[in-house]
């Protein structure tokens, strides 16, 4: 067994260091009521306006602007309780050894205040109406602390699934994620948690959809082709994100996305490989610049000659994207841009299952194979 | 009323039988509208009768449902005015056109026409005479008439008569009239009038019992406005027909020269030699002996001559910005209110004045347009508001710059003050597009509107400071349960620094209102 040795360890901080960055934050605004000033928070600004496209690094990042939320700025005045109180559960949960997720916090921290309002009325008002609102504030501590939130312990719904030849140590638990049978290993909301211990293989090969994995998996493709096969289901969340990434970065393995031939696979891919605009804080985490498209690329359509009933038409929402990602700084490559043109021009798609239109095993016999050792991916 | 056209186009018929035939033009077209300008008559006599004198009106009105024929109704007003001497009694009350109606001074219109169309239509519908109580303030009787007109030949009848010794200092004039009427449909308009009336006439005390009602309007005020003086006409407005009214007064040597320096308004020496230089008239001859085509000739160039005088306001009685104010606080209970006296102006020869009141908020109704009380010499219109020159120019103004943002609790009193109100038809309920009119009506709810916008902003500014401790204070335990939790300091010291960091910065805001607020006490 070929054993791929890990690059570099990657170190997320220690949970004693996370209690004390949040401590640290609540410290600056008790410290600045002490003075006799207006307490507030500075953000970063989460919004497409504030998103940079470093070139060099290949990746979204968050700009330098900043937000100020005053406590007494009436438009400010809430979030900024719902700050302090979202940053008062996170600690709790740290300094008490919990892992809740965020709908657990949302949960926690609604509550119902009473008050009386300008005209003499009885009113009563929620900490926050909807999960959405908790959510945000979660995400705005994250970039205040710049810590990601399952350094932090707090949980998800992790969708991610990951097989091949690799052992892993997680809780003191070695599992070997080439021995699970038909199944796979489930990759837990903090990735960084586990400890990976031996790779063999020459590539991971991550594919949108969920079916293709089991498929693939069955057929043990990635003992027969020596690779990890991951899946994030459709747009990854970001543990399957952070797997990806440490896999690349870890062990220096080529990572191949596979995805629908439309324009929400195609954004699925930049996803993997740049960030996303919503999340672009993580993406200096995330994020995996080296990551290659494999397919199934436009072109693909004509070059592998896909027989006319797998062949959709687009739609016009397919088009809008498409439009979209062809003004993105990270799609601006040659590449992209031809196969982007060649969408918009010829307004049809393709799922991945399209390509059973010349057998089953065209899939995992001929197309991947043969797009692998050619190098005709997309980057 | 005047009636001064009509009188010279149907001779040969008695003015009463005219007025008995006509009777819808002066108001009586219905049980209903007949008695609502009944009371109204009666009223409006009364408070003729005290302010116009000096005196401050106590009024009481009093509707009974007669016993025996449930649709008549038995109106009595008593007042405490100077009373009606002995010997006027028969003519104020029934002779048509008894009374100096040529005195040009703006009043209600006292013992006027009305008050005998009310007895005629009583006459008409009940058959009854009308009852009349009077003593004149030095005078050491009381007398009672029971009076009635002899149609045809416009003559009174005294049914009967009684005198008093007087045995209290009292005076005034207490009338009862049985008419045909409809008090449940009229009540409603005879409650808003009398309260538009106290609404105008703060001074007054009025109180108003009906079969299912009572109101008191208590007087709020013991300042009277200024009584108006006796004015001349101005030559703007004259026609033949009161050329010749002057002229019978006149001495058979008086010249055009003296008449036109005597008995008009806005003329002078210099400006009477202009005029006939102008008009080429014979500034020497002699006044009665101008023939029809002359007077003819003459109101044509004295209408004609742009170079008169403004009238001088002299028989206005405005009620003042004091008064208004008072009167519409009485009735509307607003939280704001600013008022205008504008200075007079003049249309056609016809001195006037406006006032303007906005009130706003406090117990006024929130309403989709403004609410419009308008009034003509005192007197509430209560018809016709949507042709009436004032709805027109309310409507008008962007209301959104002076921050009322509608639906809102905004009412516009207007009053004009004339010697002439520029009535639209013969309703007098609707005042007519006047542009001399129109354009003062509208600077006078400007005015008013720009204080009533700095007032908004200064509410807006108090609720905003308001809304702002309401904030701070209603997320403050969450703020200081969670710093205490992220940092053990304790809930008590955080909450006491942030409460006085709230009020320094409240205080520093509510200053700056205040000094603010200083500019707009300018009302």
């Amino acid at each position: 067994m070929v054993k791929r040795r890990r690059r570099k360890a990657f170190k997320a901080p220690t949970y004693e260091e996370v209690i004390e960055r949040l401590e640290a934050l609540g410290r600056v605004v008790v410290d600045q009521i002490m003075k006799g000033e207006k307490p507030y928070f500075e953000i970063p600004v989460r919004s497409l306006a504030n998103t940079i496209w470093d070139s060099r690094r290949r990746i979204l990042r968050l700009g330098s602007k900043k937000a100020i939320r005053d406590f007494f700025s009436i438009n400010e005045s809430k979030k900024f309780m719902q700050t302090v109180l979202m940053l008062s559960l996170m600690l709790r949960a740290r300094r008490e050894n919990d892992y809740p997720t965020i709908r657990d916090l949302y949960y926690t921290g609604k509550h119902t205040i009473e008050y009386v309002d300008h005209l003499g009325r009885k009113r009563t008002e929620e900490t926050w109406y909807d999960q959405r609102e908790s959510n945000a504030i979660i995400q705005d501590i994250e970039v205040m602390t710049g810590i990601l939130r399952e350094h932090m312990g707090i949980m998800h719904d992790a969708k991610g699934k990951i097989v091949g030849n690799v052992i892993i140590r997680s809780k003191g638990y070695r599992i070997d994620l080439s021995r699970l049978g038909s199944g796979a290993y489930a990759i837990p909301p903090n990735p960084d948690r586990l400890e990976i211990l031996e790779v063999d293989a020459e590539y991971v090969l991550v594919v949108e959809k969920d079916a293709i994995f089991e498929r693939l998996n069955e057929e043990e493709y990635w003992r027969r082709e020596k690779c990890v096969l991951i899946t994030g289901k459709g747009q990854p969340d970001r543990s399957t994100r952070r797997m990806v990434r440490r896999l690349s970065e870890e062990f220096g393995l080529p990572i191949y996305i596979l995805t629908d031939c439309d324009s929400f696979g195609f954004y699925i891919y930049s996803v993997y490989r740049s960030g996303s605009i919503s999340l672009s804080y993580e993406s200096e985490r995330l994020a995996t610049p080296d990551a290659k498209f494999i397919g199934v690329a436009v072109t693909d359509i004509y070059e592998y000659k896909i027989p006319k009933n797998y062949i959709i038409k687009a739609t016009e929402r397919d088009l809008k994207r498409a439009k979209e990602l062809l003004s993105y700084p990270w799609f601006s490559s040659k590449a992209w841009q031809k196969q982007l043109k060649l969408f918009l021009k010829r307004k049809e798609k393709i799922e991945i299952e399209a390509l059973s239109g010349h057998g089953f095993k065209f899939l995992s016999h001929r197309y991947l194979p043969e797009k692998i050792s050619t190098g005709k991916w997309i980057e | 009323m005047s009636s001064v056209i009509l009188r010279s186009d149907f001779k040969g018929l008695s003015p009463a039988e005219f007025f008995y035939r006509n009777r819808e033009i002066a108001g009586f077209s219905n049980p209903v509208r007949a008695l609502y300008q009944t009371i109204r008559e009666l009223l409006e006599n009364s408070l003729d009768a005290t302010e116009l004198y000096g005196i401050l009106p106590t009024i009481e009105i009093d509707i009974k449902i007669d016993e025996e024929h449930s649709d008549r109704v038995i109106i009595t007003v008593k007042d405490n005015g100077i009373g009606v001497p002995i010997e006027h009694v028969p003519y104020v009350f029934g002779s048509v056109f008894y009374g100096s109606k040529y005195d040009l001074k703006q009043s209600r219109g006292i013992f006027g026409l009305g008050i005998k169309m009310a007895v005629l239509y009583s006459q008409l519908t009940t058959g009854k005479p009308i009852f009349v109580r009077s003593s004149t303030p030095d005078s050491p009787i009381v007398h009672e008439e029971e009076i009635m007109i002899d149609i045809s030949k416009n003559m009174p009848i005294i049914v009967s008569q009684r005198i008093f010794k007087k045995r209290r200092k009292e005076h005034g004039t207490e009338v009862r009239i049985t008419i045909e009427g409809n008090w449940a449909m009229a009540k409603r308009r005879v409650e808003e009038y009398v309260r538009r009336t106290a609404m105008i006439a703060p001074y007054a005390e009025i109180r108003l019992r009906g079969p299912d009602l009572e109101l008191e309007f208590k007087r709020s005020t013991r300042i009277l406005p200024n009584p108006p003086r006796l004015g001349k006409p101005h030559p703007y407005g004259v026609d033949i027909e009161l050329l010749k009214m002057l002229i019978s007064d006149c001495d058979a040597n008086m010249t055009l020269k003296e008449f036109l320096l005597k008995k008009f308004e806005g003329t002078g020496e210099r400006t009477i030699a202009t005029f006939l230089r102008w008009s080429k008239l014979n500034g020497n001859a002699k006044v009665k002996k101008l023939s029809i085509k002359d007077l003819d000739q003459l109101s044509k160039a004295m209408r004609g001559f742009s170079k008169w005088r403004r009238p001088r306001p002299i028989p206005l009685s405005p009620l003042g910005e004091k008064l208004l104010k008072e009167g519409v606080k009485k009735i509307l209970k607003p939280e704001y209110i600013s008022a205008v006296t504008r200075k007079a102006s003049s249309y056609s020869g016809h001195p006037f004045i406006v006032e303007v009141a906005i009130a706003y908020g406090g117990e006024i109704p929130v309403v989709d347009k403004p609410i419009l009380y308008r009034f003509a010499n005192k007197i509430p219109l209560l018809y016709d508001e949507g042709v009436d020159v004032a709805r027109k120019v309310v409507d008008s103004i962007d209301w959104g710059y002076y921050k009322v943002k509608f639906p809102a609790p905004l009412a516009v009193i207007v009053h004009i003050c004339s010697t002439k109100i520029p009535f639209k038809g013969v309703g007098k309920e609707a005042v007519a597009d006047v542009p001399e009119v129109e354009r003062e009506i509208a600077n006078a709810i400007k005015d008013c509107a720009r204080r009533l916008r700095r007032h908004i902003s200064y509410i807006e500014k108090i609720h905003e400071i308001k809304r702002r401790k309401i904030t701070i204070l209603k997320y403050l335990p969450e703020v200081t349960r969670a710093l205490n939790e992220i940092t053990g300091v304790s809930e008590k010291t955080i909450k006491e620094k942030l409460i006085a960091i709230l009020e320094k910065d409240l205080k520093s805001r509510g200053e700056a209102k205040i000094g603010k607020e200083a500019k707009t006490k300018s009302v």
